[in-house]
């Protein structure tokens, strides 16, 4: 058979091949298995508080650091528009850019002097004087003055329009009637000082400096000179070609960077390439006036959630932020040694809030308060959020999270605990006294949310108890326009805010008319709280402030507070320097001190 | 012909302009585009809204919005697109490129894979029905045909990447396991080759002893982190293939034929050596332009030297240059391999079709695309592998009853021309539907497997879209695969006429 004749040419070929070739061992001798990683727990530089930590003198290590936090692909240099503003975003736009404040990892505000210094100068008008660091350039060597000032301020002006809309497209536009004036002082000069029309509590972290006036100017038509008199005259006209490079230019195809002398950075690193859907290298910026960078790149990958681990393992990343799930951290676990995972709380709590509307039950405080008294709170906590985060607690306040210094403080002067067991007893008999067992309390949320709809089935099993008749209204279109929430159909709403770090933001939440007071509440005491605290400078009027509306909060019985949602990172135990943070900046908010330990 | 064609397109014009006002409605329905910013306590929630809505478009009613496309969309048939910008003001035909390339490179080389392996396990089962071939390999593509594809990937990347790259550190393979595999690898030759009790006994014992000799020798030589070929293996290789193929097709005394297909092996060697510098640090178009000279030279040589017999010394010949060609690239891969290993330790990564910023020379990204190439090609293939097989298998049955295969073995045909010439080739037909269907699928983008393996493509933008409920990169996807399946449905029915002249339209 002749198919025979030929498998066995084969097999004799094969035999042959490898004698005539004589093959010899290729290479050097094999290297030793790699050698187990050591554990470092929060390795490198220990932080003494919650802001950046002294990694004392350091040079930039030419190396890469791989992160991923999450899917979404970088969109553009400029994240400063509604179109570009998200946090996928800003988590590799952050490290180009430095403001004059930042946020530690409790939220806490502290100053930047790498790019200059502040100081309130007067009360009243609030007056604040900055002074740029004399060193401080952009990355294409021209320096950073008061005219880049100018620019971060005519960005948030909406009285520059043209007409019918901002000329500046920016998601920040409050500035132009905070601070008519904007930033004064010598254009080409390094100090200014802004004046407030009213007292800012927050006026620490107002952005006073984002991109290169200079680019901005030229790309303009303008000289810089003519772009800081335009901007400070109100010369829309003249701004116009500026304000649409502003709102575009930086806007690009997926992959393609725009020319590198448009987009100069005032931060430790700068954009150095894009491969459209997959990654962003940020590298070193040499001309960095402050600490330098402790490794030249960092790549962002844009990864989905669930290949993070993976890759982790596998050293295609080497710092990841997925979603907190138990799945996720018992994945980590399992990698012993090789991974540190960073567990805590973070900024966004989650909260149950009652529905004032006029008619609905839940304008009885009785209620409300039988409510309160049959939620299961600890016990959410303890089946939900420890298996995340095993340090997690009952949160029982608004304004401050468990892990900030004065919670302790200002719960103390609030809250005396009486929710913290549950008691169906006492519900049982507020609901008979009122008439009302069997009422029907509606939970609204918006769904699907496995969590949301574990804790609602948690506070029916409780409440059911009491005599209320828990109802799962989680519905995909809550929030919508025409939803549950706008329709008012429903008791209490499950929901969570995110923390700004703002000290007066929660005005908008609890006092009568403002935009985020969903349940329509109303107390005259709690708006002049408010009033009175958003008038203040004084962080010591702010605390007190706060411990009084909490208060009242409670015995009025806005809502009720449960937990903070649990954060979840990892890095590789070779990175040194990765520290988590409770802020929406998330991990990569030190990048620049990252370092793969030798 | 041309008639119908046009006929043809016309009625999908018609389909794809209800079928995209359908879907523009139902996307913009689809849900809330504000509902990030709802749940926002930004101080300046309402002006984020205010200013989403402007870009949006929300304020408009469905028809205005839908005609805002339409018109931008329209005038693709001037060359002109304007698929509008994304919910990030970033315009859409940027997206889609990189979309679709990024999904081509993903799903083209597994489909093509996918559809020979495919057709090939269908025809041998089909001619070994019943046997216990037939039974394991049924059973595997069913398996495979109902892997989850999240699941496969997650054990694909523990198992070849992850645990790879730990094993490439200091590859090792005990005596046991290169046993074991060597008793596998002896019992699927003997159930490949079958044949008598006597001669699979005989495969598989060859077999069994040969592979584990080979992998300790291959540890020996620190294969796998130096592999090597070198010119003496490739001729051999290259020498015993020619000598094969003319033995298997004309037999070695037809010297028209054979002398083609030995010249064409001296030459592979005379490349080697004259190519070798070259090689060294090519681009694409060498490559490209050596492949096309591989083929094209032997061929040449088959034709001036074949005679009566030019069309089979032509295609031996080329067959022969092909795999020589093949050969020099694998040395030259080879030859890379070491210095591919220092820039990337952990060759074979778990996201990504590229490694950002690696330096090296051409072959380096080279290998660097093929191993970010090798799981999702890998998983994809051995899950479309089933339909191909099964319908193969089928038709191939089918064909193999009707008469005229009766007739063709009657009059004395050789089974192999039988069963290539007169069988395969009618039951090709029903397969052509199915490989039109599924390239116009392929363009839709494999979504998951883009997802887990972390590449943006068409079914990424697809999804995106969706969930922000986006309509313009949702309809620019409608656009590419909506036009892709009606093109590919019109192109089936043009190949059917083709494989059968019966079929006239």
């Amino acid at each position: 058979m002749r198919f025979q004749r030929v498998s066995k040419a084969v097999a004799l070929g094969a035999v042959l091949a490898l004698s005539i070739t004589a093959c010899s061992p290729g290479g050097t001798d094999a290297p030793e298995p790699g050698e187990a990683t050591e554990t470092q727990n929060g390795g490198g530089t220990e932080a003494t508080t919650t802001g950046l930590a002294d990694l004392g003198d350091i040079t930039t290590k030419d190396d890469t650091i791989s992160v991923s936090v999450g899917a979404p692909e970088f969109i553009s240099y400029n994240g400063f528009t509604p179109q570009t503003y998200s946090t996928y975003n800003s988590a590799i736009t952050d490290r180009m850019f430095v403001g004059f404040s930042y946020f530690g990892t409790d939220g806490q505000v502290y100053p930047n002097e790498e790019l200059g210094t502040f100081e309130k100068v007067s009360d009243d008008p609030l007056t604040v004087e900055y002074t740029i660091n004399e060193d401080a350039v952009w990355s294409d060597g021209t320096p950073i003055t008061v005219a880049d000032a100018v620019l971060a301020w005519a960005v948030q002006n909406t009285n520059l329009s043209d007409g019918d809309s901002p000329l500046f497209n920016s998601v920040s536009q409050d500035l132009g009637d905070t601070v008519p004036n904007g930033p004064e002082g010598d254009a080409s000069g390094k100090t200014f000082s802004v004046v407030f029309t009213d007292p800012d509590p927050d006026w620490q972290i107002q952005t006073w400096m984002l991109h290169p006036a200079h680019v901005v100017a030229e790309q303009g038509g303008l000289s810089l000179d003519e772009f800081v008199e335009a901007a400070r005259s109100g010369d829309s006209d003249a701004l116009k070609d500026a304000a649409e490079f502003w709102n575009t230019g930086w806007v690009t195809d997926p992959g393609t960077l725009p020319d590198e002398e448009l987009m100069p950075v005032s931060g430790p690193y700068k954009l150095s390439s894009w491969q459209a859907g997959e990654s962003v290298t940020i590298e070193a910026n040499e001309a960095y006036y402050g600490t330098p960078a402790a490794t030249k790149n960092i790549t962002f990958r844009f990864s989905a959630d669930n290949t993070m681990v993976q890759s982790l393992q596998n050293q295609d990343l080497n710092v990841i932020a997925p979603q907190p799930t138990v799945d996720t951290l018992t994945q980590l676990e399992a990698l012993g040694d090789a991974v540190v995972i960073h567990q805590g709380d973070t900024l966004t709590w989650e909260h149950l809030d009652f529905n004032f509307v006029d008619g609905n039950v839940m304008n009885s405080l009785e209620l409300r308060t039988a409510f309160a008294k049959c939620v299961p709170r600890q016990d959410i906590v303890d089946n939900l959020i420890k298996p995340l985060n095993p340090d997690a607690q009952v949160m029982n306040a608004r304004e401050v999270f468990p892990f900030q210094e004065n919670y302790e403080e200002v719960v103390a002067a609030a809250y005396d605990g009486r929710f913290d067991e549950v008691d169906i007893e006492g519900a049982k008999t507020i609901l008979e006294e009122q008439d009302a067992v069997g009422t029907e309390v509606r939970i609204g949320y918006s769904a699907p949310n496995e969590r949301r709809t574990n804790q609602v089935a948690q506070i029916k099993s409780s409440c059911d108890e009491a005599g209320f008749n828990i109802v799962d209204a989680g519905d995909p279109q809550f929030f919508a326009p025409g939803g549950t929430q706008e329709r008012g159909d429903y008791e209490v709403a499950l929901f969570a805010w995110a923390g700004s770090g703002q000290i007066a933001s929660g005005q908008n939440i609890y006092s009568t008319g403002k935009p985020q007071n969903y349940g329509q509440f109303s107390n005259e005491a709690v708006d002049a709280e408010w009033a009175t605290l958003a008038a203040s400078l004084d962080p010591a009027v702010h605390l007190e402030q706060i411990k009084k509306i909490e208060k009242l909060l409670w015995d009025e019985l806005y809502g009720i507070p449960v937990f903070a949602h649990p954060g979840l990172d990892a890095s590789s135990s070779d990175i040194e320097n990765v520290r988590f943070t409770a802020t929406q900046n998330g991990i990569v908010w030190n990048a620049e001190q990252w370092l793969r330990a030798e | 012909m041309l008639k119908f064609i046009l006929k043809r397109l016309g009625s999908a014009l018609g389909v794809l302009l209800a079928a995209s006002l359908l879907l523009y409605v139902l996307v913009i329905n689809s849900g809330d585009p504000l509902a990030d910013l709802r749940e926002s306590n930004a101080d300046n929630r309402e002006y984020l809204m205010e200013q989403r809505i402007g870009y949006m478009e929300l304020d408009q009613p469905w028809y205005a919005r839908y005609w805002g496309w339409l018109s931008g969309a329209s005038k693709c048939l001037i060359g002109q697109c304007d698929l509008g910008r994304n919910i990030n003001g970033i315009e859409v035909s940027g997206l889609l490129a990189n979309a679709a390339a990024s999904t081509l490179r993903l799903v083209l080389l597994a489909t093509i894979i996918a559809a020979i392996l495919g057709i090939a396990i269908g025809v041998l089962t089909a001619v070994r029905q019943y046997s216990g071939l037939d039974y394991i390999v049924t059973f595997l593509t069913f398996l495979f045909f109902s892997l989850p594809v999240f699941w496969a990937a997650v054990l694909l990347k523990n198992y070849m990447a992850i645990e790879f790259n730990d094993w490439l550190v200091a590859p090792d393979i005990s005596l046991t396991t290169s046993i074991v595999i060597g008793v596998v690898a002896g019992l699927v030759m003997q159930m490949l080759l079958a044949g008598s009790l006597k001669r699979r006994a005989l495969t598989f014992v060859v077999t069994a002893a040969f592979v584990p000799l080979m992998l300790q020798y291959s540890l020996w030589l620190n294969f796998y982190r130096y592999p090597q070929m070198g010119p003496a293996v490739i001729v051999v290789l290259t020498a015993l293939l020619a000598l094969s193929v003319t033995a298997m097709s004309v037999g070695l005394k037809e010297r028209r034929v054979l002398v083609p297909a030995l010249i064409t092996v001296v030459l592979v060697l005379g490349m080697y050596y004259a190519t070798f510098n070259l090689m060294l640090d090519p681009n694409a178009w060498i490559l490209v332009v050596g492949l096309i000279l591989a083929v094209g030279i032997p061929a040449v040589i088959g034709k001036l030297m074949g005679g009566r017999l030019s069309k089979m010394a032509m295609g031996l010949a080329a067959v022969v240059g092909f795999t020589g060609a093949s050969l020099t690239l694998i040395d030259h891969l080879f030859r890379a391999w070491p210095g591919f290993l220092q820039i990337k330790s952990r060759p074979i990564s778990t996201i990504g079709s590229s490694t950002p910023n690696l330096q090296g020379g051409f072959w380096d990204h080279f290998l660097d695309n093929a191993t970010q190439l090798l799981l999702p090609t890998i998983l994809l293939a051995i899950i479309s592998l089933a339909s191909y097989s099964r319908y193969t298998r089928s038709s191939m049955l089918e064909v193999q009853q009707q008469d005229y295969i009766r007739t063709a073995r009657s009059k004395g045909l050789a089974e192999r021309t039988v069963i290539f010439r007169h069988a395969f080739r009618n039951a090709l037909i029903p397969i052509a539907t199915i490989a039109a269907f599924d390239f116009a699928g392929l363009i839709g983008g494999a979504v998951i497997t883009e997802t887990v393996f972390g590449w943006k493509g068409m079914g990424e933008m697809f999804t995106t879209g969706l969930n922000n409920v986006d309509p313009n990169p949702v309809m620019a996807f409608f656009l590419v695969t909506g036009s892709a399946a009606i093109l590919f449905n019109l192109l089936a029915d043009i190949v059917y006429a083709l494989l059968d002249p019966r079929i006239r339209v």
